[in-house]
């Protein structure tokens, strides 16, 4: 085992770290929880503390493992350099489909939401996709959401969010 | 002779029309899920959650246990002609089923899966009929700290044994409590870690957190780590089997049967403990050449006693799921979340509260593993060809499906930026090696677990003595120390030694 902390191991810190904080949030969050037991004899309040507690030890236990080799039993993770545009581009696609389903509607929100993940997947892979796979992105993107809205729609008749009134777009 | 009945009164029930065809669609997108890398039956029966707002609860309970076993046949597919496994308890499939593809042997590899698949289904669909109602009735008389205590011990199970590190187990099995605990209070009614938000009072949707920890967290980690990896699938071959490969089939089921029944009864974790005990004593048995195939050629047995022993388990868990209320996986904890969507709470009262949707899903159980034969067997070159979808428009699809389930439920675009929030996570969690089932199996059973808690120690008059005080759940709580402490103490010996 190496000592030398190296940059995973960093990063692995930040997650013991994270964790622990999570418990510390959960912990002021209980603060605020009345422990009115009453009849019951435990309250409220007692779970949130456990799980603070819990999530701050844990934290604190990852913390130690990454410090002093890294974390144990790691399985091993395959291709190792991130592609952050990649990333981008789907992250995008999905928020982008958050902000406008409401406005947009679910078919044309969601049919962006594809060519934008799409692209990101496309670039990761390598692909050079010129305006062609964008235009054929956007049709298949159309023709998955398409049917499914129909389905949850008009079959289901669940609520979707559509740019007119009609349940068809 | 009255379970004979009620049992017969369940065929009915699930042989209408409407029943088959809803049994018929949840095998076929069962398979359809298991074959597609990147999405399993606990994301697909999340994103379908939503249709429990308008489907009537037997329809929708027989729609999604289709889906829930259909993936297991799917699973294998994919695990035997790429070499990508969609669901760990298929990795084992994997290893013996890989080498027969690529000695040519594909379609023998297929056709024992689908066949195991199908002996084991319904030889432990058999023994939920036949023990479920007994379990219902044992568990009849079981009290808030005897429940509490086995609640505990598909806590344990589930985040410190299965998986590699009791720490990341731990710490994902109580962010999943802590999820659980936003929301009101079910005994008091108090407010908790809503911050004023009033869409969290309702506390945090089953859909959001399973869709975001599994499909978007999938698609996340795709486009970033995974868009060099070129995946070779290997040729297919006609679906038969000579004598010789019946031969030595047939045992291998059953002994995998056997493996993987008990296994899914107990709450003690998901399938891939039996199928990996399974394996190796289909290793140890084989004499001989059959013994050198195994990982050369690719042994037969090594592919029909895992996959016999996975359907097994994965059928044989409904018995806790059904009798006790308790999932020990990220499926069956989704399950408990769609009867609960309907207002009812899987238990022993489950077996007379709603003994006509319990026996009509049982009942169907019987009829979705012949229909997943079918589906299977002469029509598996059908399912290959899914195997050629390509990985960006395949993942940018799981992205709509997911938007369905997450946006569906309870339409709210606040959900929507959830869910992506809980899809970061989960690549997160996923890039640091934390399992997902505590988080699921957590923030489900949570609160039930909570509420038994506290009624058990009211039992106790406020003391926590009542867990020891009785004898059933003095034993659990012996069980789930022995369960933390036996691996351990072995390890620690053979260290050692």
């Amino acid at each position: 085992m190496p000592s030398s902390p190296s940059p995973s191991h960093e990063l692995q810190t930040l997650v013991g770290l994270g964790v622990g904080l999570v418990g510390v949030g959960m912990a002021l969050g209980a603060l605020s929880i009345p422990s009115a037991s009453g009849y019951a004899g435990v309250g409220p309040n007692f779970l949130p503390w456990v799980v603070a507690v819990a999530l701050m030890l844990c934290g604190g236990f990852m913390v130690r493992e990454a410090r002093s080799g890294g974390f144990r039993n790691m399985e091993e993770a395959g291709g190792d350099r991130p592609y952050w545009p990649g990333f981008v581009w789907m992250s995008a696609g999905l928020l982008a489909n958050a902000a406008l389903i409401t406005t947009i509607g679910f078919i044309f929100s969601c049919a962006l939401c594809f060519v934008l993940a799409a692209r990101g997947l496309r670039l990761a892979a390598g692909e050079d996709g010129g305006p062609r796979s964008w235009l054929a992105d956007a049709l298949t993107g159309l023709l998955i959401a398409s049917p499914v809205y129909w389905m949850f729609t008009k079959f289901l008749a669940i609520n979707l969010p559509g740019l007119t009134q009609s349940g068809w777009l | 002779m009255d379970i004979w009945h009620q049992l017969m009164q369940g065929f009915a029930t699930a042989g209408t029309p409407v029943n088959l065809l809803w049994a018929f669609v949840g095998c076929a997108l069962g398979t359809a899920v298991g074959v597609l890398p990147g999405i399993g039956p606990a994301t697909a029966v999340a994103m379908l959650l939503p249709i429990t707002a308008k489907v009537e609860a037997t329809a929708s309970m027989i729609f999604f246990a289709g889906i829930y076993y259909g993936a297991m046949y799917g699973g294998s597919t994919t695990s035997i002609l790429l070499n990508t496994p969609g669901e760990t308890a298929s990795m084992v499939t994997a290893m013996e089923g890989n080498k027969m593809a690529k000695s040519g042997r594909a379609g023998a590899a297929l056709a024992t899966a689908a066949i195991g698949s199908f002996v084991a289904g319904t030889i432990a669909t058999v023994l939920v009929t036949l023990f479920a109602p007994v379990v219902a009735d044992f568990a009849v008389k079981l009290g808030p700290p005897e429940y509490f205590m086995l609640m505990l011990l598909a806590f344990t199970t589930v985040s410190a044994v299965l998986g590699q590190s009791t720490v990341r187990g731990l710490s994902a099995l109580f962010v999943g409590l802590a999820i659980g605990l936003v929301g009101l209070d079910q005994i008091t009614g108090q407010a908790r870690y809503t911050g004023g938000v009033p869409e969290l009072l309702d506390g945090i949707e089953i859909v959001l957190v399973a869709v975001g920890l599994f499909a978007v967290a999938e698609a996340l980690h795709a486009v970033l780590f995974e868009g060099r990896v070129v995946e070779t699938a290997n040729k297919m071959s006609r679906v038969t089997m000579s004598g010789s490969d019946w031969r030595r089939s047939m045992p291998a089921w059953l002994r995998g049967t056997a493996i993987g029944a008990p296994f899914g009864c107990i709450p003690a974790g998901g399938a891939e403990i039996p199928t990996f005990l399974s394996y190796a004593v289909e290793k140890k048995l084989a004499k001989g050449e059959h013994q050198a195939e195994f990982g050369t050629r690719g042994a037969i047995e090594g592919v029909a006693g895992p996959e016999a022993a996975n359907n097994a388990t994965v059928t044989a868990a409904l018995i806790p799921l059904l009798t006790l209320g308790i999932p020990v996986s990220n499926t069956t904890a989704i399950l408990l979340g769609a009867f609960q969507n309907y207002g009812i709470q899987p238990g022993p009262q489950l077996f007379t509260s709603a003994a006509a949707l319990v026996w009509a899903l049982i009942a169907s159980l019987y009829i979705g593993n012949v229909m997943l034969l079918v589906l299977n067997l002469p029509l598996v070159g059908l399912w290959v060809k899914l195997l050629k979808v390509p990985k960006p428009q395949l993942y940018a699809g799981i992205l709509i499906f997911a938007t369905v389930g997450a946006y569906g439920m309870r339409q709210s675009a606040f959900d929507l930026f959830l869910l992506y929030a809980i899809g970061v996570l989960g690549l997160i969690m996923r890039r640091f090696s934390f399992p997902t089932a505590p988080v699921v199996v957590g923030m489900i059973l949570g609160p039930l677990a909570e509420a038994q808690f506290r009624n058990a120690i009211s039992i106790g008059e406020g003391s926590a003595m009542v867990f020891l005080q009785r004898p059933m759940s003095l034993t659990l709580l012996v069980v789930v120390v022995a369960v933390l402490v036996v691996p351990r103490w072995l390890k620690a010996r053979r260290s050692n030694a």
